[in-house]
Parts: structure tokens; C-alpha cells; sequence
């Protein structure tokens, strides 16, 4: 039973940060309707950022994590307005290709830093014994991942419930002909949600970051694994990523748990989320939590 | 009219596109050489100081007239570990009539094997995949294949044992390169070798092993050989220190202790999973840096003298690579030595005589390279290497697998 | 129709059928037969070497591949980020009969042009059933959608022994009537027998086009309600412009494995995927041309990008880290250039210039 117990917690771990990572897509899509391809690279970005700003600048993790958030949060506003500002009101096919041609840059650019080819990985900030209830452990990293996860969610849901901005920017999502007509900058709601979701994916950067290390490969393939999360919980749904996202680490712990290694099953894991995506697809494209505007053509 | 302009920059910014940008050519005799790489795109960790490795031994070669006033011109190309542009890559240095050719990925080098057969091009791979050498004459890994570093470490295993028949898992990269010693590792079981595979597990990009590690313990496995990348291995050896399930002793019971071969490990691997490599069980053929020796003096001076950071100068893949130079150029030395034409039949018959007493020490490894007819790898000798207080030492004695001829 | 079939003046039409027709003058006509002439002659009087030969029937599978993205992104408007592994299912189609039959079967070796037109059916029938889910869906989910086709594309075949877990499958050398294509001919075989798949090909798209099936491609894309009014499916004409997709894609990937005369995993990646969604946005989305001038462009910069940063290492040594990060860099300015201040793509550069020299001395 210990077991499965293990598989739930390391599958919450697992499901908070997709679901952070998920957070900052469905950010972009919920306002500006574009899908963000080049988003791992940006959860890469904001892990070299935080991982320069504590190793090579010397500043404590704790404040260089926040810093390189902010950082991260001008850089994608950044992008947003050398990149897609042009292109408002352009075919999605267009501005989809620019999110596919800018994953391609940023590619570039991290090319021309160390992070591209090299390894590296943080200096252990937090206990390295881990903590164990019953049999079920999880370690001090993992913790204070989910931990900032859960913080970061529940700042975005009060930012977009309560605040004025964030209620703009639902505005912005719901009808920008009207929203615009009450006086919104509708250009300047864009720049805020590309940067906001810079913020969210700095911070799952510097999470899986200290998790796994600093691999290029291994932080921009994020930005694939998002989508089966995105798509379950339907695009535009804050509550649908976080959720979602933790469905879709319990799926995967429990798939390479349970299936793999019997009946000649290996990787499962890894295959299992698109799997459920195309099911999703066919039977409920809206996903869990998305709004009903799927055409039955 | 904006827009125009934009259109005129984008015409222009084609046309310079267009432009030849002209290679310098060297003076006096020139041998030309070429290797295909992922020096970006995955495996680019490894293929990144490989590449520096040969490019700074070529260059030490020509700045210090080691062969005299001819040179060696090697051309080295990023295939972004794509079989396609190896392919396209090795038919560009065919038309510039290279002697000898230096390739990487395993993919590539089976992909393209037919084309050495057909070409009788001498070929040292970076990948040590036995695989290579199936049907194929013209391939030379540069030291023990996989299967060879795999069935070294089980050897070890079953040696160093306590208690019952030990219960082994392997992990391993989903692909030719991590499957390749699997089977031959089966083999040698078969042979007599006394240990257990329970389980092979193909990770992918996996966040978290948790699953996996626990499924280990619970099917009694108490070692771990893996043949893949670093970075897995890392998140591997993280989540089982979290987990406190990894051995803090070789074979400690009811723990992991986790053994890999050549290219899991190396100060990426330290680099990347922090205090939980240590115990980590690592074999190559390779000197390194952190046990001074001949070789590791001659490495770090060459990556002095061409201005390598420190990470590119202790890196065994860059003794890895200018190894393998060090190779290409022994054999046209020695090729030019007996008189004859430096050709790729000439060099071929060098690579073959390299036996017995022609055996070649570069330094950079713990033995002797040898070649011949039956034998295409070169460096027999493998080396254990174990994490202690953060940094890889040595482990024992260099040792020859006993189970590989079986 | 104008007195004078030679000149652009004077046109006019009196039925929708001529206003139809391929070529608008006899010059056109003519041009195109030259040019057409041309490819098939210059290999007679050149020789480029192997690697560029390589280069060119590269090109030349990549035209293939990307008529069928064209058709399915361009005409009828649905992005899809799986192209390339439809090029896989071609290419796999080839693998199995290898696999199966040993891959120098008779089958394999004397009758490969039925092997590629199988292929070209295989991808057909794998674009039809991911192309299922446009019954439901819109452009975004089922952009996804292929996605996912890709994913598990790739899952599989690293996954399955039968295609020995994505390794190279090699697939031997192929027979014609003056025997077996040797190593020194080969590329110059296939370049002749992809040139005429694509001539073959490029006709049947033109008039594919031309006719209600090609229309209504076009209509879906503008406005999927309006043709539906007009009596057609919405949904099942994506299915079929996905199946047509799939079949141009399979054609590609049989000959993209006898080119290299072997198939394995690495060449039919999500990667590749983005690339032919570059090739055919620079070509310029929507055209037939396009589809020729995007691939050419896009091998060209990736051609000449690697003499840059061949150059660049050989003469700034600091620069070390710039040579390898130019690649992508210029791949990806690129895509977002055209994009920015050209989306119609090159294609649109060629309009302007043969109406220009049309025109000319002439301006508008």
C-alpha cells in the first residue's frame, strides 16, 4: 500500500509543476488565443536566468528566484512586442508559425550561452535527507516545489478574481471588441499575459531546475509536455491546468508504475498523456474545464 | 513604403545568403580528414568537448610539424545527431577525398555502415555501440564497446557480491545505443556469468523515477547498470538519495547502488546530481583528470595551449576526442614511416598491423590500443571509476573483461 | 479567347472552363516545357559531386512532402505539426516490406515504383484517421491533434521490435533496366526518378485544384459554414484533405527511404515536422509554387549558414559558441521575417516579378 501511496504523492509533485508549466500556456491562449510553442524555452530561459543569477552573481536562491521571475516577466513582455504585436489580427496559423520561429531564436540565443551544450546543476540549498512518513517519502526539493507551485496558483486565481488588471484581462479573453470599446488597451493585455506567463514558467524553470539539473534537452521538452495537460484541462482554464496537470502526473506515475516492466511494457509513461489526449480529443475537445466552443462542423 | 524597405533588407539579407564565404587552404602536403558530430542538439554535452578534443589535437599536430610539412585538414561539421545530414555531411567529405573519417552517434554509424563497406573508408566512431561492427570491416571503436563495459561492471557485480545470486536492472536509453548491450550482457549470462537480469528499463524524459526505483526494490534488485546520457542517470541517482534508497556502500541490501558505462559518466554527471552521485559506479577506458597520470598532463596542457575552459579540459570527452585523433594521426604517421602514399587503403592496413608489438599508447587511456582482423576495438582495458567525495577516483586496477569472447 | 494565344493582351474568356485552364498563354506553356527540359538536361552537362547531389534530391523529396502540407495547411487551411510523420508512415512502409519480405526481396528491388505508390496509400489511410478527429474539431485542437499523431508516431516505432526500435532499417539498391543502380549512379537515378514523381504530381495537384474537389479545399478554409450552405461536407473534406496530405507525405517517405536507402527514426521527427512548416511559409502558403521555392530556400540558407559558421570558427576562434548557435538563429529569423513582412512568402516576391516584367516599362 506504501506504494501507491508514493506513487500519489510523487505524482502530485510531478502534476504541480506540468501544472505550472501549464499555467503560463493557457495564460497566452486565454487572452490572446495563440498557442505558445516556444514556451519550454522560455521554462528554460528562466532556469539559466535563476541558475547565472545564483551561481556566476552569487545571490542567495532566494532572492535570485524571484529576480529571475521578474526578469523573465520583462523578457516575455519583450517578445510580445518585438514579435506579436505586429501580428494582431493576422490568421492563428501565422502567429503560431511566429511562436514556432521564435522557439527556433530563443534556441539560438541559448546556443550562444554555455547553457546550451553544457551541464550543470544547483547548489544544494535545502536538507538532502529526505522526509519520510510511513514509508512514503519525498524530499525537501520536491516539497518546496510544490509548495511555490500551489503560492504561485493561488496568487493568479486572487490576481485574476479580484484585481482590476485581472479583471481586464478576463475582459480582454471574453469579447475584445467590447472590452476595447470600455477603454481596455487590449495591445497592452497581450503584453501583460506573455509576461505573466514569463513569470509562471521562470518560476517552473527554476523548479525543475533544481529537480533534475540543468539540461537544455531535458527543461525545452516542457514545452511539448504541456500540451495533453493544456488540452485535458481545457486551454483556457486556470483551474483546468492546475488540475489537470495533477491528473496527468498521477496518470504517469501510475502508468510506469503499474504497467511498465510487465507484459513487456516500457515507457508508458512517457506515451500515456498523448494517448489520453487523443481520447480527449475525440470525445470531450473542450476538456475538463474549457469553454463550450468547439464547432460541431 | 515601410513595407518596402523591409522587402528591399529581406532581398538583400538573401543575397548575402548567396554569397560564397571561401575556406582558407593550407599549404604543403595536405591530409584531409572529417568528422560528423552533434556538437548542438541532443548529446550535444558530450559531443561538445569531443569535438574540441580533436579539433585542438589536429591543430597541436600541424603547430608542432609532428608530421613534418604535410598537415592534417580536418573538416568538422555539426549533424545535430540528424542521420540525414551525417549522410549528407559524409558524401561532402567523399567529394573532397578524405583518407580518413571520424563519425559519432550510433544511429548515423549503422545508418550509414553499408557506405563505409562500399567506400573501404577507415571509420572510428565515437559510439562504442558493439553493434557497429556486425557485418562491417572498415568500423574501429576507439576502445570496448558498450557490451564490453556492461558485462565488466556485472562482472564486478557478481564478484563483489555478498548473499545470494546478485539481481541486476538495466537502464538504458530507448534507442540503439542504449539497447546495444543489453543483449550481449544476456549472453555472457548465458555463459556463465553469475548474475540476474530482472528488469530492462527504457526511461524517456521523465520528471521522476520514483515508480520505477520502487518497483526495483520491490522485485529485490540490488544493482543498477545504466547505459544512456548523464542527465538521466542524474535524475535517477537525485530521486533515489530522496528516496533513500541508494546504497552507501557497494551492494549495501535492500538498497541500489548504481554502476553505468561510458557516457553516464564524468563531471557532467557530478555536475548535475550533487552530493546524490556519490557511490556512483562509472567504467570507461579513459584516463581522467582527477587521477593525475601522463595522459591527463598531455590533456590539460593541449587544452591549455588552445585556451579550453577548465570544464572542456577535464572532461573525458575531450580526452575522448583527442584520442581518437591521436589514433588517425599515429596511423598516417606510421603509414608515411613505411614509405608508402597516405590513402585510405594504406591507412586501412595501418589500423590492422596495430597489434602486438605496433600496439599504440596514447596516454590518454589506461591501455594499449590494438587492431587487427578479428579485434576492432581498439582499447581492450577498461578502467572502474567510483564517486568519492564529489569527484570520480579510481577503483581497483585496469581489468579486461573476462566474459566479452564468450 | 483572344485572337493571339501567345500574348497576356487581349484575354478574355467566355467560359469558366477556360478561365480554369493551367497556363493563360502558349509563352507560359512553352516557358515551363523549357524549364522543365532544363532540369532533366543540366545533370548531362554538370557534375556537382555527391554531397550536392545528395542536397538537390533532398530538395526534391522535400517538394513532395511539402505539396501535401500545402494542401492541407495552405488550401484548406488546418495546421498540422505531424507532417513529418506522415513522411514516416511512407517511409515505414517501405521498412515493413523490408523487414518482412528482407530488403533485397524482388518486390523491393525490381518493383519499386508500385512500393512507392503503396506507400503514397499507406500515408492516405493514416492522414484519413488522423485527420477523423476534424469531424469535431477546430484549427487549434486539431493542430494538437496532430501533435499527438506525431508523439505516438515516434512512440511506436522506437517502441516496436518490428521496426527494429527506430534504428536503421537499411533497404538495398534498386534495379532499372540497365541493371543494378550503383553507388556512383545512385543519386543521379533518383534525382531523375523523383524529378518525374514530382512533374507527375505537381499536375495532378494543379488539377486537383482545378476541379470542385480541389475548390471546395478552398472554400472550407475561407469560411466552413458558407460551404456547407453551398452543399459541401466541411468535415469530411478535411478528412480528405488530410488523406491527401498523407498521400503526397507517403510518396516522400518511400522515396526519401531509397534515396537513403534505409529508414530510421531520426529522420521523421517532430523537428522535421517544423521544418517543412517553414519550407511551406516561405514558399508561401496557399500556392503551388511555393511549395518548389520554400524547400530550395530553406536547404539554400541551411547551406550557406554552414559555410558562415565554417568560416566563422576558422577565423574568430572566440566565436565558437556563435558558429553552432547560427543554425537555428537564422532558421528561426527566417520564419519570423516572412511571417512579419512577407506571409504570403516567396512565391508572392515571384508574382511581383513576372508582373513586373510583364508590365514593364510600365508601372502601376
Amino acid at each position: 500500500m506504501s506504494y501507491f501511496f508514493q506513487l500519489v504523492v510523487s505524482g502530485v509533485v510531478v502534476g504541480s509543476i506540468y501544472a505550472l508549466s501549464a499555467l503560463g500556456f493557457v495564460l497566452i491562449y486565454k487572452s490572446s488565443r495563440v498557442l505558445n510553442i516556444a514556451h519550454g524555452q522560455i521554462i528554460a530561459a528562466g532556469a539559466f536566468i535563476t541558475y547565472a543569477l545564483t551561481v556566476w552573481a552569487g545571490i542567495p536562491i532566494y532572492i535570485s528566484f524571484p529576480m529571475s521571475m521578474i526578469i523573465t516577466f520583462f523578457l516575455a513582455m519583450s517578445v510580445e512586442r518585438i514579435f506579436l504585436r505586429r501580428l494582431i489580427g493576422e490568421p492563428i496559423i501565422s502567429v503560431i508559425m511566429v511562436t514556432i520561429g521564435l522557439m527556433s531564436i530563443l534556441d539560438g540565443l541559448i546556443y550562444l550561452t554555455p547553457f546550451g551544450t553544457e551541464n550543470f546543476s544547483f547548489p544544494p540549498f535545502l536538507p538532502t535527507t529526505p522526509i519520510s512518513l510511513g514509508g512514503v517519502s519525498i524530499s525537501w526539493t520536491q516539497l518546496v516545489g510544490v509548495g511555490v507551485t500551489f503560492t504561485m496558483i493561488a496568487a493568479f486565481s486572487w490576481f485574476f478574481k479580484k484585481s482590476t488588471v485581472g479583471i481586464s484581462m478576463r475582459a480582454v479573453s471574453d469579447d475584445q471588441l467590447a472590452s476595447m470599446s470600455i477603454g481596455i488597451s487590449v495591445p497592452k493585455v497581450f503584453g501583460l499575459a506573455w509576461a505573466m506567463a514569463g513569470l509562471s514558467a521562470a518560476a517552473a524553470g527554476g523548479i525543475i531546475g533544481n529537480i533534475t539539473g540543468l539540461n537544455f534537452d531535458t527543461l525545452h521538452a516542457f514545452g511539448i509536455v504541456v500540451f495533453p495537460v493544456v488540452i485535458l484541462g481545457g486551454l483556457d482554464s486556470i483551474l483546468g491546468a492546475v488540475v489537470a496537470g495533477i491528473i496527468m502526473g498521477l496518470i504517469q506515475q501510475f502508468a510506469s508504475g503499474y504497467l511498465d516492466g510487465n507484459w513487456g511494457l516500457n515507457g508508458t509513461g512517457e506515451i500515456m498523456p498523448y494517448v489520453i489526449l487523443l481520447v480527449i480529443l475525440l470525445f470531450k475537445p473542450h476538456g475538463l474545464f474549457g469553454i463550450h466552443e468547439i464547432e460541431r462542423v | 513604403m515601410k513595407k518596402n524597405n523591409m522587402t528591399t533588407c529581406m532581398f538583400l539579407l538573401v543575397a548575402v545568403f548567396m554569397l560564397n564565404f571561401p575556406v582558407q587552404a593550407h599549404a604543403g602536403e595536405v591530409y584531409k580528414l572529417g568528422l560528423s558530430m552533434a556538437i548542438t542538439g541532443p548529446t550535444s554535452d558530450a559531443g561538445n568537448p569531443y569535438s574540441k578534443g580533436v579539433a585542438d589535437y589536429f591543430s597541436f599536430v600541424n603547430d608542432t610539424k609532428i608530421l613534418g610539412d604535410d598537415t592534417i585538414d580536418c573538416t568538422i561539421r555539426d549533424d545535430q545527431y540528424k542521420t540525414d545530414v551525417t549522410k549528407q555531411n559524409f558524401e561532402d567529405f567523399l567529394d573532397q577525398g578524405i583518407v580518413f573519417y571520424l563519425n559519432y552517434s550510433t544511429g548515423s554509424t549503422l545508418a550509414l555502415k553499408k557506405d563505409f563497406e562500399e567506400e573501404k573508408m577507415p571509420v572510428i566512431p565515437a559510439s562504442f555501440h558493439a553493434g557497429n561492427l556486425v557485418d562491417s570491416n572498415y568500423i574501429f571503436l576507439p576502445i570496448a564497446s558498450y557490451s564490453a563495459q556492461a558485462i565488466g561492471l556485472a562482472e564486478y557485480v557478481a564478484k563483489n557480491n555478498t548473499g545470494p545470486k546478485p539481481k541486476v536492472a538495466m537502464f538504458v536509453h530507448p534507442s540503439a545505443f542504449g539497447r546495444g548491450p543489453v543483449e550481449d550482457l544476456e549472453k555472457a549470462i548465458a555463459a556463465g556469468l553469475d548474475v540476474e537480469i530482472v528488469e530492462v528499463v527504457e526511461h524517456g524524459k521523465n520528471l521522476d523515477n520514483t515508480a520505477m526505483l520502487k518497483r526495483l526494490i520491490s522485485k529485490n534488485v540490488r544493482y543498477v547498470i545504466s547505459q544512456t546520457v548523464q542527465s538521466p542517470v542524474a535524475t535517477m541517482l537525485k530521486d533515489a538519495s530522496s528516496l533513500g534508497l541508494a546504497a552507501s556502500t557497494f551492494g549495501e541490501e535492500g538498497k541500489l547502488t548504481f554502476l553505468g558505462c561510458h557516457y553516464t559518466g564524468g563531471n557532467d554527471l557530478v555536475a548535475l546530481a550533487g552530493p546524490a552521485s556519490e557511490n556512483y559506479y562509472w567504467t570507461t577506458s579513459y584516463t581522467i583528470t582527477n587521477e593525475p597520470s601522463a595522459g591527463t598532463t598531455a590533456q590539460l596542457e593541449l587544452a591549455k595551449k588552445y585556451n579550453r575552459d577548465e570544464k572542456a579540459a577535464n572532461s573525458h570527452n575531450y580526452a575522448n576526442g583527442m584520442m581518437v585523433a591521436q589514433v588517425a594521426t599515429e596511423v598516417i604517421k606510421r603509414a608515411k614511416a613505411k614509405g608508402k602514399k597516405v590513402t585510405q587503403e594504406s591507412l586501412y592496413e595501418e589500423m590492422l598491423a596495430m597489434n602486438g608489438d605496433n600496439a599504440f599508447s596514447p596516454g590518454t587511456t589506461v591501455g594499449p590500443v590494438t587492431y587487427s582482423k578479428t579485434d576492432h576495438a581498439g582499447v581492450d582495458t577498461l578502467q572502474l571509476y567510483v564517486v568519492t567525495g564529489g569527484a570520480f577516483k579510481s577503483a581497483g586496477t585496469p581489468f579486461i573483461p573476462e566474459f566479452t569472447k564468450k | 479567347m483572344a485572337s493571339n494565344r501567345w500574348l497576356a493582351t487581349g484575354n478574355y474568356f467566355t467560359s469558366y472552363k477556360e478561365e480554369q485552364r493551367i497556363f493563360f498563354t502558349s509563352l507560359d506553356r512553352t516557358a515551363m516545357c523549357l524549364f522543365i527540359i532544363v532540369l532533366f538536361a543540366w545533370p548531362l552537362f554538370f557534375s556537382v559531386g555527391n554531397k550536392y547531389m545528395l542536397v538537390i534530391d533532398n530538395i526534391l523529396v522535400a517538394i513532395i512532402a511539402v505539396m501535401g502540407l500545402n494542401l492541407v495547411t495552405g488550401f484548406a487551411g488546418l495546421i498540422s505539426i505531424g507532417h513529418a510523420a506522415f513522411v514516416g508512415v511512407g517511409a515505414y512502409t517501405v521498412a515493413s516490406l523490408a523487414r518482412t519480405l528482407g530488403d533485397g526481396h524482388i518486390i523491393l528491388t525490381h518493383c519499386w515504383p508500385l512500393v512507392i505508390i503503396l506507400s503514397g496509400f499507406m500515408g492516405a489511410a493514416f492522414g484519413a484517421i488522423v485527420g477523423l478527429p476534424a469531424l469535431r474539431l477546430k484549427h487549434l485542437y486539431l493542430a494538437i491533434a496532430t501533435l499527438s499523431f506525431q508523439m505516438i508516431f515516434q512512440w511506436i516505432i522506437n517502441f516496436m521490435d518490428f521496426f527494429n526500435q527506430g534504428q536503421t532499417i537499411s533497404v538495398s539498391r534498386v534495379i532499372w533496366v540497365t541493371g543494378k543502380v550503383a553507388r556512383k549512379e545512385h543519386y543521379l537515378f533518383w534525382y531523375y526518378a523523383i524529378l518525374v514523381t514530382i512533374v507527375i504530381l505537381a499536375f495532378a495537384v494543379r488539377n486537383i485544384l482545378r476541379t470542385k474537389y480541389g475548390r471546395c479545399l478552398v472554400a472550407v478554409r475561407d469560411n466552413d459554414r458558407a460551404a456547407d450552405a453551398m452543399g459541401m461536407h466541411p468535415g469530411f473534406t478535411k478528412v480528405y484533405a488530410f488523406a491527401l496530405a498523407g498521400f503526397l507525405a507517403g510518396i516522400a517517405g518511400a522515396l526519401h527511404a531509397y534515396l537513403y536507402r534505409g529508414v530510421g527514426i531520426e529522420s521523421f521527427t517532430l523537428h522535421h515536422s517544423i521544418n517543412y512548416l517553414a519550407m511551406a511559409i516561405v514558399g508561401g502558403l496557399g500556392t503551388l509554387s511555393g511549395c518548389f521555392m520554400g524547400p530550395v530556400a530553406i536547404k539554400i540558407l541551411d547551406l550557406q549558414v554552414e559555410r558562415l559558421s565554417e568560416w566563422a570558427s576558422e577565423h574568430l576562434t572566440f566565436a565558437a559558441n556563435l558558429a553552432t548557435a547560427l543554425k537555428p538563429l537564422s532558421f528561426g529569423l527566417i520564419i519570423v521575417l516572412f511571417l512579419m513582412f512577407e506571409p504570403r512568402g516567396i512565391a508572392n516576391w515571384w508574382r511581383i516579378a513576372k508582373s513586373y516584367v510583364k508590365l514593364w516599362p510600365f508601372r502601376y
